[in-house]
């Protein structure tokens, strides 16, 4: 075995003993994907069951029914079947529904230049997204015929009508098409396929500071001088840290990928393209573990170092935050990123783009590795005999 | 045993001038900033030869060995390992093992595991590695431990796997750097006895020390070094004749010492005097015949004298006659 791999070999072994590269490879992304996905993406998990009371008969009525159950929104409303508007409130009252869209009469009449006749939403406090979701529907129909006549009325059974800072609220939680605005495939994007591979990226990250204090770790406590004293070159020392690093990166991604899957029902893409990625990601991680450490002189140096990498890094390329809705100069940033480009890659395999998408983060990234190692292999020349 | 540890003994032929040395340190030089640590040093050792450097804490001794391991570049001079050049990457590693000063093992790894790996360093692999790894256990006593994490480990078992990590390869030159600090003296036996082995097996070592006892005991030839600068070389017996006629007088007293010593160096028969410790040596020509002048000294001077010792030439004796101070910690 060549002394890198059993160097990267030693390095695996001893990480694998400290129970935190455990906590940190895995179960700290996984319970914070879980948590940013819960935070961030209840509008596409939730649901509303529905029915409308039509009092009206008219055009308008039947067109704000066929639009509650086309295909747009089939994801995100249910329309169940009511006779009447009291066989309507019943099941408001008993929960079969959330909310009840009331139609009155005369409101295709108002549309066409009659007085002002408001649909009505029935809600309950018990359920106030529901209320909010449905006004923030009705809302959108209304305005889609710029009639300002119509409006909308709220009505939420027992108490007060919610504010109006919770209808605005409840209209851009209607909008949960946002994380997809960018992404080239047609599937809507699930928060959690976006923040599995967001979050495992970023704790693998922090390996490279793991590493490069590693590395100079040996140097404070001789292991280093003991390696160098043999016949192994400070490129094979930097090599073999660095491949640590790569096993370590793969298996924590491997192991996200698999886990968000099995239990979230994450799609990071087709397993040959997502795997394409994550090794990719992975030497990019080497090659910005080799340059920590070519670059620092001391183990608090690469200590911060490697922090201020990992942060810069996560924050511009939208490891966090999607970068869908950030301004073109931000977005730019992010193609500077090996990291920007994963998430890109996985994004667009997650909303059902062909594998041939992550061709270009593919080169990018591959780009960023050889650049990087190679600036870390032409400094680490000068350090070694000091 | 076979390769390097079983080289014809050359016992016969050893000296500083033999053409086939295994190690020839040539005008190393070498400071840290404005500081000269190491100031045209210059050694070679025999194939069997045991060299020990003698010095005092900062002389020089661990920065000398890091340049012969190569883990250091020299301002000037040059290293040459069987007639091998030491820089780096070189081949010459290959023939060196390094026993650092500090312990240089993975506490979280078993002994077996560290072995293991250092001698993957060193190219060694599959059956002859786990044979060799068995035997350096045996070597340091440590065969029932081998599967125990270091961080469980004695400092003296600690020290002993220290020692046993450099002798996987076989090296011809086998370099130690103090590997008896902070050791038990039955640890420390056990060590000394070892490194006269390896010499006798036919190694070439360089031991470095500042124990003077330890450089009596198991060095061929012995060179001091103080201030970065090799005063003195030759043979224990060598060097102890340079100060043949001297006897060392050593006092433990409270008082006034470094006043006192001045008071001695007035002394006729007195040659050199240094005190620190709550103790005061004196290089004299005849112990017995200035010893009443020294104790009437120290009465007039106030001191309060515990012991007095009358010690014959040492190495001790030695240093204190080339840099006007004792050797002692
Ligand atoms: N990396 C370094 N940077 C600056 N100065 C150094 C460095 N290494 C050694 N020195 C200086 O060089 C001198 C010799 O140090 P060295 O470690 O070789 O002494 P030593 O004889 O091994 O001492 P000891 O018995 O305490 O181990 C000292 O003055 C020391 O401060
Ligand atoms: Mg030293």
């Amino acid at each position: 075995m060549h002394p890198a791999l059993t160097i990267a070999g030693k390095d695996l072994r001893q990480r694998l003993r400290d129970k935190s590269a455990i906590v940190l490879g895995l179960l700290a992304p996984l319970a914070i994907a879980a948590l940013m996905s819960f935070a961030f993406g209840s509008a596409q998990t939730f649901h509303l069951d529905t029915a409308i009371v039509d009092e009206d008969h008219g055009e308008l009525a039947a067109a704000f029914t066929s639009m509650l159950s086309s295909d747009d929104l089939s994801d995100l409303v249910t329309l169940v079947p009511a006779t009447s508007r009291a066989d309507a409130e019943s099941k408001l009252d008993n929960g079969e529904v959330a909310a009840v869209f009331v139609i009155p009469a005369g409101f295709t009449a108002a549309a066409h230049g009659g007085g002002a006749v408001p649909v009505t939403v029935l809600g309950t406090v018990d359920q106030p997204v529901a209320t909010q979701v449905g006004t923030a529907i009705a809302n959108a129909f209304v305005a889609r015929f710029n009639a300002v006549r119509l409006s909308v009325g709220v009505a939420v059974a027992g108490r007060t009508p919610p504010s109006d800072a919770l209808v605005a609220d409840a209209a851009r939680a209607a909008l949960p098409e946002q994380v997809v605005a960018r992404s080239a495939g047609t599937r809507p994007l699930d928060a959690i396929s976006y923040y599995g591979p967001g979050m495992g990226i970023f704790f693998t990250m922090f390996a490279t500071g793991f590493t490069a204090r590693g590395y100079f770790a040996e140097r404070a406590n001789g292991t280093l001088d003991r390696i160098t004293a043999a016949p192994v070159g400070p490129g094979t020392v930097l090599a073999g840290k660095s491949l640590a690093t790569f096993g370590y990166a793969l298996a924590s991604l491997t192991t996200m990928a698999v886990v968000t899957t099995l239990v979230f029902d994450a799609y990071w893409g087709p397993p040959a393209a997502a795997g394409a990625l994550i090794i990719a990601i992975s030497l990019a991680l080497v090659g910005l573990t080799a340059l920590v450490i070519a670059i620092s002189r001391t183990e608090r140096q690469a200590d911060g170092l490697a922090g201020i990498a990992t942060f810069a890094l996560v924050l511009l390329g939208g490891n966090f935050v999607s970068l869908s809705m950030a301004p073109a100069a931000l977005r730019t940033l992010a193609l500077f990123t090996p990291n920007g480009w994963a998430m890109r890659g996985f994004t667009d395999l997650s909303t059902g783009a062909e594998a041939s998408a992550i061709v270009l983060p593919l080169a990018a990234m591959l780009g960023f590795t050889a650049a990087t190692t190679a600036i870390a292999m032409f400094l680490i020349r000068r350090t070694v005999t000091r | 045993m076979d390769g390097a540890l079983t080289l014809t003994d050359t016992r016969s032929d050893r000296g500083a001038d033999t053409p086939a040395a295994v190690l020839d340190c040539a005008g190393l030089t070498r400071s840290f900033g404005d500081r000269l640590a190491i100031d045209d040093v210059s050694l070679r050792i025999a194939p069997g030869e045991t060299y020990g450097l003698l010095g005092p804490n900062g002389a020089g001794k661990s920065t000398t060995i890091r340049m012969v391991c190569g883990l250091l570049t020299a301002d000037a001079g040059t290293v040459t390992v069987a007639g091998l050049p030491m820089t780096p990457g070189a081949p010459a590693r290959a023939l060196v093992g390094y026993v650092p000063q500090d312990v240089a093992l993975y506490p979280d790894l078993t002994a077996r595991e560290n072995l293991r790996f250092f001698g993957h360093m060193y190219r060694l692999r599959g059956k002859q590695l786990a044979e060799r790894v068995a035997e350096v256990l045996d070597l340091t006593g440590l065969t029932d431990r081998g599967g125990d994490r270091v961080e469980s480990f004695s400092g003296g078992m600690r020290r002993r796997l220290n020692i046993g990590a450099a002798l996987l390869h076989r090296p011809t030159l086998l370099v130690l750097d103090e590997p008896t600090v902070g050791v038990d003296p039955q640890s420390r036996h056990a060590i000394l006895d070892s490194v006269r082995a390896f010499g006798a097996a036919g190694m070439a070592v360089l031991y470095t020390t500042h124990y003077m006892e330890e450089a009596e005991r198991i060095c061929d030839r012995v060179g001091i070094i103080d201030h970065g600068k090799l005063i003195a070389e030759g043979t224990p017996r060598e060097l102890v004749a340079q100060v043949a006629e001297r006897d060392r007088v050593e006092l433990t007293a409270t008082g006034n010492l470094p006043g006192f010593a001045t008071a001695c160096a007035a002394l006729t028969g007195v040659t050199h005097t240094d005190s620190g410790d709550g103790m005061v040596t004196l290089l004299v020509e005849d112990g017995r015949a200035v010893l009443p002048a020294v104790l009437d000294a120290a009465e007039r001077a106030d001191i309060a004298v515990r012991s007095v010792q009358v010690v014959e030439p040492d190495l001790e004796s030695v240093f204190l006659h080339l840099t006007g101070t004792s050797l002692r910690e």
